[in-house]
């Protein structure tokens, strides 16, 4: 009986496959009497089934909010929410709000003063007296 | 190379005093004596005693040589043309001949001198170019009125848009058997009160084969003659002349000066002279199969009730009762809602992950939807804040 190796069920590729989207759901406001939601309702009708196709990921929600502004909101698993108003926008461009509403963090926006960022606050470590040589203990 | 003025000026001793005997080297060299051949050439070229003129003298061996005195040809053009305005003209006698051609040539054309000739100071009075005065001063003229084509206000109700039809329908009845040009009538905008009457007392009784000019049916003989006649004057004749002849007819029949005074105070404002509706709908039931009918109908028609018609609604409509019903049609419909076409939309229907509203959401509905919602009004019932 020839011996059999173990069939690999899943591939360690280093955490590349196991990316999950910050962003939720997108809530799309829009209003069917103002002028300003003239171009949010042209990207409802013509361009959003394929935003939707292309992110199952996320929950869409369509709903009209009278006499207001359209808007767009993004739900974050962080628990946060981020709208950006897209009054008198064209569909391209608000095409180009919902992907930056799309792949964001939800974290707020924060300047950045160092070149590199990491988890841990030193690649050291914190110094420990039990540690390393113990020359001056 | 030119050579350096500090290296050449050397009357400055170079080490005694340097700081405050020192001159910067442009004022230095502004200061040294320009080469004398320089200071030649800027002086006036028609100077007996330049360069130019020595070198001329000395060509020619004599000293009155022949050709022009100056070698630019004396004065430009416009410095003689302002000489001759001047009336200060001075003719020398000894001008070379050369010169004289060429002021004979400038001469043409310039203004005759005058004596009294005074140089303004001011400029009132003088010649002006581009618009004279300001346009927005000037009184308007009849061209800059604008008139609508269509009544100031949409007529909505049902019973006038019958009774606007039903003018149309009088009025192109007549105009076909006149044979008169079937347009011409919209350039009466709006009628005498007594004869809307008589237009309104016309009945329309469609004929069997469909022609128009069979289809009225006057009051009364003398109803017939005067429309027959008013209806003359429009369309072939000039506009100034369907004003006399309206004004024949006012002379004719009564005097209706006052009346008219009266109506254009009170009636102007109220369509169709008051009039709500029609004696009846037979004008209705008339066909359209004719294009030019039907143009001339669409035409008045929109002039009297300001609800233009699209091309292909024009195209599908047959009879005067469907161009009325499409009028009405028009006015009910609202606009429609982005939810409904949505809701109708497949592309929307395949797609699991998007929800569409029909109403606003609210935070109460966010509650509902995550299962909330029955906890906190259990919760404001259990406090007495909600019954």
């Amino acid at each position: 009986m020839p011996v059999q190796g173990i069939r690999t069920v899943t591939a360690a590729r280093n955490g590349v496959g196991a990316f999950i989207l910050q962003c939720k759901q997108l809530d799309f406001h829009y209003c069917d009497w103002a002028g300003s939601s003239r171009g949010m309702v042209a990207f409802l009708k013509h361009q959003l089934p394929a935003f939707a196709k292309a992110n199952p990921q996320i929950e869409i929600r369509v709903s009209p909010r009278p006499h207001k502004h359209p808007v767009i909101k993004g739900h974050y698993i962080n628990g946060r929410e981020k709208a950006i108003c897209v009054r008198n926008l064209e569909p391209e461009q608000i095409f180009n709000k919902a992907n930056l509403l799309k792949e964001a963090s939800g974290e707020k926006l924060k300047r950045t003063k160092k070149p590199i960022t990491s988890l841990n606050e030193s690649v050291r470590g914190i110094w420990s007296p039990y540690h390393g040589g113990f020359k001056s203990v | 190379m030119r050579p350096s003025v500090r290296l050449l000026n050397l009357e400055v001793p170079p080490i005694q005093g340097a700081r405050t005997l020192y001159v910067c080297s442009v004022c230095r060299h502004a200061a040294r004596p320009r080469p004398i051949v320089t200071r030649q050439f800027l002086r006036n070229a028609s100077n007996a005693n330049s360069l130019t003129e020595k070198v001329r003298r000395k060509i020619w061996g004599t000293d009155n040589p022949p050709g022009l005195k100056d070698p630019y040809g004396g004065e430009g053009a416009l410095e003689r043309r302002f000489k001759n305005k001047g009336a200060q003209v001075i003719e020398e006698a000894e001008t070379p001949e050369a010169s004289q051609a060429i002021d004979a040539a400038a001469s043409e054309d310039a203004v005759p001198a005058s004596a009294d000739y005074e140089p303004a100071t001011t400029w009132d009075g003088l010649d002006r170019v581009g618009h004279l005065g300001r346009w927005s001063d000037l009184p308007p003229a009849p061209a800059d009125v604008y008139e609508s084509f269509q009544v100031p206000k949409k007529i909505t109700k049902k019973e006038l848009l019958s009774l606007a039809a039903h003018q149309a329908v009088v009025e192109l009845c007549l105009m076909h058997k006149l044979g008169k040009p079937l347009t011409s009538i919209c350039e009466v905008v709006e009628h005498d009160k007594l004869i809307f009457k008589m237009i309104w007392k016309t009945k329309i009784v469609p004929s069997s084969n469909g022609q128009w000019s069979e289809a009225l049916e006057y009051p009364n003989k003398q109803a017939e003659e005067a429309l027959v006649y008013i209806f003359k004057q429009i369309g072939a004749e000039e506009a100034a002349e369907t004003v006399e002849a309206t004004e024949q007819v006012e002379e004719t029949e009564e005097p209706l000066d006052e009346l008219t005074e009266d109506l254009d105070t009170e009636q102007s404002k109220l369509a169709f002279c008051g009039y709500q509706k029609p004696r009846d709908n037979g004008h209705l039931s008339l066909s359209l199969n004719d294009p030019a009918t039907k143009f001339a109908f669409l035409k008045r028609f929109s002039q009297l009730t300001g609800h233009f018609f699209p091309d292909p609604a024009a195209q599908s409509i047959t009879t005067v009762q469907e161009a009325v019903t499409y009028v009405q049609q028009i006015m009910k419909s609202k606009p429609k809602k982005l939810a409904d076409y949505l809701a109708k939309n497949q592309q929307y229907k395949k797609a699991p992950n998007v929800k569409v509203f029909a109403k606003r959401q609210k935070r109460s509905d966010r509650d509902e939807d995550l299962g909330r919602k029955k906890l906190i009004e259990a919760e404001l019932r259990a406090r007495g804040l909600l019954e």
